[in-house]
């Protein structure tokens, strides 16, 4: 008996392996929202803390697990954005966050800020949406159970805002 | 279709990801190693005391609460019914039922009628008087008519016998045999029936009498409160007799044969008036005063005494089944309370999580 409660369970194992290959991209989308490291960090946690109490009421058939897991990380950082009263606003580089910046020259950092400053100028669910393709990186089977809607409609959607932002791009440049 | 500007944008965007903290990233990792401890910040019940581990000690708990209350309420029901039981089957049936008896007191003590304890009892006519002459309309006492009806059981050779008991046992108690029928032959045909009146304030001692005469089958008595109409009559009569003494001064008064005539008529009509409500309250009292008593005398297997007097295994049966009614109508009882409760809960829950989803979409909008 005592071996089999020292034993971790499957389910354990599982979420341990969905926890080391989600735990940075769930910060990156969770950040993205909220604009604010501190506040990343907490609903972070708090996002991760709630998926492994309802970790026994993943069904896999209803989709992947990391799928469910942003679903939760996403009404958790909403959750926050409501208390705040703050709308979300998506930034290429939220205020106090890291992000990996190789700064290999003056051109380099010119093409950044282009492509921060035209993301400033999507809609926020269009911001959304490259966070989690591109911040997350989900698959748009996984984006479309995420926002609750159709794969296809996911990809239409993503599709149009890459067009958006690449003609800011283009704008800015 | 990507292009090889799409791979460059792509490219450039995944450079602008956060990346947490290392510090963060340790101490998430820490936690995820303890299995996530609950942080004192949200201390939220639900976490540790999710709402399906809740369900079962909550189900176990209403249902012990429906049996507990279900047998409480069972036995209750079983205590009331147990003596009438037993005198039915009348190890000794000679006893009286004495527990009726004294619930029939409680009900309705032998002095309870519409007369002050004072006066004359029991069918005397100056019961009118009482209340034509003096009865106030706050009447103390209550009037309650009462009735009974007693079936004996036995042997076809002691009808007769029987049947002259009864008869004595009323005249013993100054009762009156309304009527009455005898009936020979076989078990089961032969028998008899009285239709009694006795003084309501010896109906427990005639009771006991009558029980006493052979094998009591069944009891019933009932209560009837008509102090409301009694009480009502009494006023009526003082009204009409206060207008028959105006009216009587009013004739002395009169001097135009006219108008003696028109006050004499009055009278007679008011006298008559007051005539129907003595014999109305007359009636009442009588009913009062006198409680219908129906014996029936049976011969033949009665329904209870096959079983002797024994607490046995039919027994047994009908008390399950009284009180599997008694769980059944807890429960629906209890239903019908909790019911819309969690009809009222589920409607609120839904109507908060569709908030909240709206609330949430509405964020990003």
């Amino acid at each position: 008996m005592a071996e089999a409660q020292d034993t971790p369970r499957a389910g354990d194992l599982a979420f341990e392996r969905l926890y080391r290959s989600s735990r940075d991209d769930v910060y990156a989308y969770v950040a993205s929202l909220l604009r604010d490291a501190p506040a990343a960090e907490e609903v972070t946690a708090a996002a991760f803390e709630r998926a492994y109490r309802k970790r026994d009421r993943f069904d896999p058939e209803r989709g992947e697990p990391r799928a469910w897991l942003f679903g939760i990380a996403r009404n958790a950082a909403l959750d926050e954005l409501r208390r705040r009263g703050r709308q979300a606003e998506l930034t290429a580089e939220p205020a106090g966050l890291e992000s990996v910046a190789p700064a290999e020259g003056a051109e380099h950092d010119e093409r950044r800020m282009i492509v921060s400053a035209a993301l400033e100028r999507l809609e926020p669910h269009e911001r959304e949406l490259i966070a989690l393709k591109f911040f997350a990186g989900l698959a748009n089977a996984e984006i479309a159970k995420v926002l609750g809607i159709g794969e296809s409609n996911a990809g239409t959607k993503l599709h149009r805002a890459m067009t958006k932002l690449r003609e800011a791009c283009d704008g800015n440049a | 279709m990507e292009t090889p500007r799409d791979d460059r944008l792509a490219a450039e965007l995944r450079e602008l990801r956060p990346t947490p903290r290392p510090e963060f990233a340790a101490e998430l990792d820490q936690r995820a190693a303890a299995g996530f401890p609950r942080r004192s910040r949200w201390p939220r019940l639900s976490f540790s005391f999710p709402a399906r581990r809740l369900l079962i000690p909550a189900g176990g708990l209403a249902v012990i609460a429906i049996a507990v209350t279900s047998a409480v309420v069972g036995m209750n029901e079983s205590g009331h019914e147990a003596p009438q039981t037993l005198t039915q089957k009348a190890d000794s049936p000679r006893k009286p039922a004495t527990r009726l008896e004294d619930s029939a007191s409680e009900a309705a003590p032998p002095n309870s009628t519409v007369l002050p304890s004072s006066a004359p009892t029991a069918g005397s006519s100056a019961g009118i008087e009482r209340f034509s002459e003096k009865a106030t309309p706050q009447i103390r006492h209550r009037a309650v008519e009462r009735s009974a009806q007693l079936v004996l059981g036995a042997a076809p050779a002691d009808i007769a016998d029987d049947s002259s008991q009864v008869l004595e046992a009323v005249h013993a108690h100054d009762g009156i045999v309304m009527r009455s029928s005898t009936r020979e032959g076989e078990p089961g045909v032969a028998g008899a029936r009285f239709e009694l009146l006795i003084p309501s304030a010896k109906l427990s001692d005639a009771l006991a009498a009558l029980s006493a005469i052979d094998e009591v089958r069944s009891r019933h008595e009932a209560t009837d409160d008509i102090t409301a109409p009694t009480v009502a009559a009494s006023e009526l009569l003082q009204d009409s007799k206060a207008r028959i003494d105006s009216l009587l001064a009013q004739l002395e008064g009169a001097e135009a044969e006219s108008e003696r005539e028109a006050v004499e008529a009055e009278l007679a009509g008011e006298r008559r008036h007051r005539a129907r409500l003595r014999a109305q309250l007359q009636q009442l009292e009588r009913r009062a005063d006198y409680s219908r008593v129906l014996v029936r005398i049976e011969t033949g297997a009665g329904e209870e005494s096959s079983g002797g007097g024994a607490w046995g295994v039919g027994d047994a049966l009908d008390d399950a089944g009284k009180i599997l009614a008694v769980a059944v109508a807890v429960t629906v009882v209890a239903l019908a309370i909790l019911g819309p409760i969690a009809l009222i809960a589920l409607l609120a829950w839904l109507t908060h999580r569709a908030w909240v989803r709206r609330e949430r979409r509405r964020v990003l909008s």
